[in-house]
């Protein structure tokens, strides 16, 4: 005899497993993905307020929730931009200056498919081989819709601002590709969870290789246009940017693409230099094998992404030539340089 | 091309082919309102026209219908920050028409507070430059410091920013007796957060390689656009009011003219702020004198006479002072007329050399008044240096000459 408890347990248990925790869906839509995402970028632009307001004398958002140090501050933001009124002018491409921005998040959540929250094959996104491979190549999508959006805006700021990012796109997609691909030689894999299974003994391929890390560091920074490369959209000369002629919602998601970009490279630094899960070994079932070490990367993740918005505070902005001679005279000859040191750690055995 | 129509009134600029036409401005997010027609030929400005004329409030003509004393307060909207030294040579040149010397004691208040807004006005032109290049932490420290400088001038004249200070004969009123303290500290804390600032903002590795050899002005070209202030200073070029016209108290102070001679961006950063150290100097200098004299008269005796009684008692040492009381015009200067005849006057504001020429035909208002600010002696530069340089060198080039929109139409 079948109880209703039994039925509700069944269901539960089936959401739970095949709906929930159903990889490709938890990863996208959960962790590391869209929810994850929001509440790390509602919590990384909290911080990042808040530690510039510490560094410049200053309270920072405070007034709407004197307790918590004014955390609900950016719900009330994104409150605010969800019912601004879209204005859409009349002199834009429609359809591109729709479908740009939301391309441009959807692309920069992509990647996240890629990436293994965990060892066990069963909560896998996709078969893992070339996981590495995929997820870089994904990441580079999503900059080309500024690019669009820029073009569709009919602006003269937004295309200046386009054309600047189309120049930081060159030049930050070279170093921070060959950069995570330095650790290749080294773990003589494409295999993320196998690169993070290397790391379980404490060799973090950022110590064994800080070139690299340093390397893709910076990239993620130029590619996201955080300070010191806060370039394309340089409020002093240019108004936002490619995004001058966006308002209400659509600029939210500009934002957020960036964000949510940053987000999706911080989780790709921390599986391949910072150890991933390690040193936690995920155990069987749900919770053991899958919560709780996709929880440990994404804390790793966002302590790489408070780090990069600290910068804000310190920094002000290069110039775009400057910006891209360090990326083609200095970062690029570092990130070969990286792939030596790798296939050198190889030759003399770092890595048994 | 085809003839472009031509209307009255009308201008017509056929732009070249590869050249792309960037308004800055009109509503600028970092600066006020203002307009520089850029036109950039890939990344590189090729042709920049700063508008002239885009707020033009006709001050010189309002002047012509006002009282003569109300004409302080209406001088002081060209630059609230820099309220004391805007109006100062209104004020000398008057004084020089109708043959007044100010006392000893209102001569050293004056050079006070001309100090004080010349910290505060270098402090505001320095966040706006930081802000421009992306540093928001220079400048919330600006901001946050001038507020010191603002508090000061608050102890000193009741009000924060349009102070209108300076009036005929002397000054409105004597400083609080816990003011030399204050500003004591507020030097000392002052001298401390200037280093902080080298540290932070001028050798910051970032900025120094967005301000190094960006807009050079060099010495020639300096002295043909008739630049002034520090911009020209930077330039190597030693001039400054306070050193070839002394007026005030300043031949009684002892003071450096600080001065760079690279005049690029960098030093007309650096330019303020080592003249905030000299500054600082003054201010201890100007309240040693002022501790050392005792309380006198800080009015000219034609105005002193008939002032109210609450002023005497208090300058009589009847009632102690506080600085609580309201300030109220002398009554002579509500009726005043200002015998025929005419008069220029010259300082050196925080944005440079700052100049009136006043003209009275004996009515109760000015015949006329001609005023020439720091900033539109100094807007002309843009046009000159800017051309050459990148598109992001803007802002670069334009904080650096603490340029003031509001000061450069009248």
């Amino acid at each position: 005899m079948v109880t209703a408890a039994q039925v509700a347990y069944d269901v539960g248990w089936g959401i739970l497993h095949y709906i929930i925790f159903y990889p490709p869906l938890y990863q996208l839509i959960i962790i590391p993905g869209l929810i994850a995402a929001l509440v790390v970028v509602i919590f990384i632009i909290w911080f990042e307020r808040k530690a510039a307001a510490r560094v410049q004398m200053r309270y920072g958002p405070w007034e709407i929730s004197p307790r918590t140090g004014g955390a609900t501050q950016l719900i009330a933001d994104l409150i605010r931009y969800t019912f601004q009124e879209i204005i859409v002018p009349r002199t834009v491409d429609f359809m591109s200056y729709i479908i740009a921005p939301n391309a441009a998040v959807i692309f920069s959540i992509l990647p996240l498919v890629a990436v293994p929250m965990t060892s066990v094959s069963q909560y896998w996104p996709i078969p893992m081989d070339f996981s590495l491979l995929i997820a870089v190549a994904l990441s580079t999508l999503s900059p080309i819709f500024v690019v669009m959006m820029s073009w569709a805006s009919n602006n003269k700021f937004a295309v200046v601002g386009g054309v600047r990012e189309s120049f930081i796109i060159v030049a930050y997609e070279l170093i921070a590709v060959i950069s995570l691909l330095a650790v290749v030689p080294l773990v003589s894999t494409f295999n993320l969870v196998d690169i993070v299974q290397v790391q379980m003994g404490g060799r973090w391929l950022g110590l064994l290789n800080p070139i690299a890390l340093l390397d893709a560091f910076i990239a993620v920074i130029m590619s996201t246009s955080a300070f010191p490369f806060e370039i394309p959209d340089s409020e002093s000369e240019l108004v936002a940017g490619p995004y001058t002629e966006y308002s209400g919602l659509m600029y939210g998601l500009n934002m957020g693409a960036g964000y949510i970009r940053r987000w999706t490279l911080s989780v790709l630094i921390t599986l391949v230099f910072l150890g991933g899960w390690a040193p936690y070994r995920p155990g069987p079932g749900v919770v053991a094998g899958y919560l709780v070490p996709s929880l440990i990367v994404v804390a790793k993740a966002v302590v790489v992404m408070a780090i990069m918005s600290f910068l804000r505070s310190v920094y002000g902005r290069y110039r775009l030539d400057q910006a891209l001679s360090l990326a083609w005279e200095v970062l690029i000859p570092m990130a070969i340089a990286a792939f030596g040191i790798s296939i050198a750690e190889t030759y003399f055995g770092v890595i048994p | 091309m085809e003839a472009a129509p031509r209307l009255p009134g009308m201008e017509v600029r056929p732009v070249e082919r590869h050249v792309y036409e960037v308004q800055i401005g009109p509503a600028h997010p970092g600066s006020g309102h203002m307009r520089i027609f850029v036109e950039v030929d890939g990344d590189i400005m090729v042709r920049v026209d700063p508008d002239i004329g885009f707020v033009h409030r006709t001050m010189e003509k309002l002047a012509e219908g006002r009282d003569w004393i109300k004409n302080i307060p209406l001088f002081e909207r060209m630059a609230i920050l820099d309220a004391c030294n805007i109006t100062l040579p209104y004020v000398e040149a008057v004084e020089k028409i109708l043959d007044i010397d100010p006392p000893p004691r209102a001569k050293y208040l004056r050079t006070l507070l001309c100090e004080i807004n010349r910290i505060a006005s270098h402090l505001y032109g320095m966040g706006i430059f930081g802000v421009f290049l992306g540093h928001s932490t220079l400048y919330m420290w600006a901001f946050g410091d001038r507020e010191v400088f603002v508090q000061l001038a608050e102890d000193l004249t009741g009000a924060r920013l349009t102070h209108s200070y300076p009036v005929f004969g002397g000054v409105r009123r004597d400083i609080p007796d816990d003011f030399p303290q204050n500003a004591r500290k507020a030097a000392r804390y002052m001298r401390n957060r200037l280093n902080e600032y080298a540290k932070i903002f001028l050798n910051n590795p970032n900025i120094r390689k967005r301000l190094e050899g960006v807009g050079v002005l060099d010495k020639n070209r300096a002295t043909e656009l008739g630049i002034v202030g520090p911009n020209v200073r930077a330039s190597g070029i030693k001039y400054d009011v306070r050193l070839v016209e002394p007026y005030e108290a300043y031949d009684e102070l002892d003071f450096e003219i600080p001065i760079f001679e690279e005049g690029d961006s960098l030093a007309r950063a650096w330019v303020r702020v080592e003249e905030i150290r000299q500054s600082l100097n003054i201010i201890e200098q100007a309240v040693d004198w002022l501790e050392r004299h005792p309380r006198e008269g800080f009015m000219h005796d034609r105005f002193w006479k008939n002032a109210p009684q609450l002023y005497k008692d208090i300058y009589n040492g009847k009632i102690d002072y506080a600085g609580k009381y309201r300030v109220k015009l002398m009554p002579l200067f509500a009726s005043l007329k200002v015998p025929a005849g005419k008069a220029s006057a010259r300082v050196e504001a925080g944005r440079g050399e700052m100049f009136y020429y006043v003209e009275s035909d004996g009515k109760n208002v000015p015949y006329r008044v001609r005023v020439v600010s720091p900033s539109f002696r100094n807007v002309i530069a843009f046009k000159y240096v800017m051309p050459g340089h990148r598109l992001m060198d803007l802002p670069a080039i334009y904080g650096s000459f603490d340029y003031f929109p509001p000061e450069w139409d009248r």
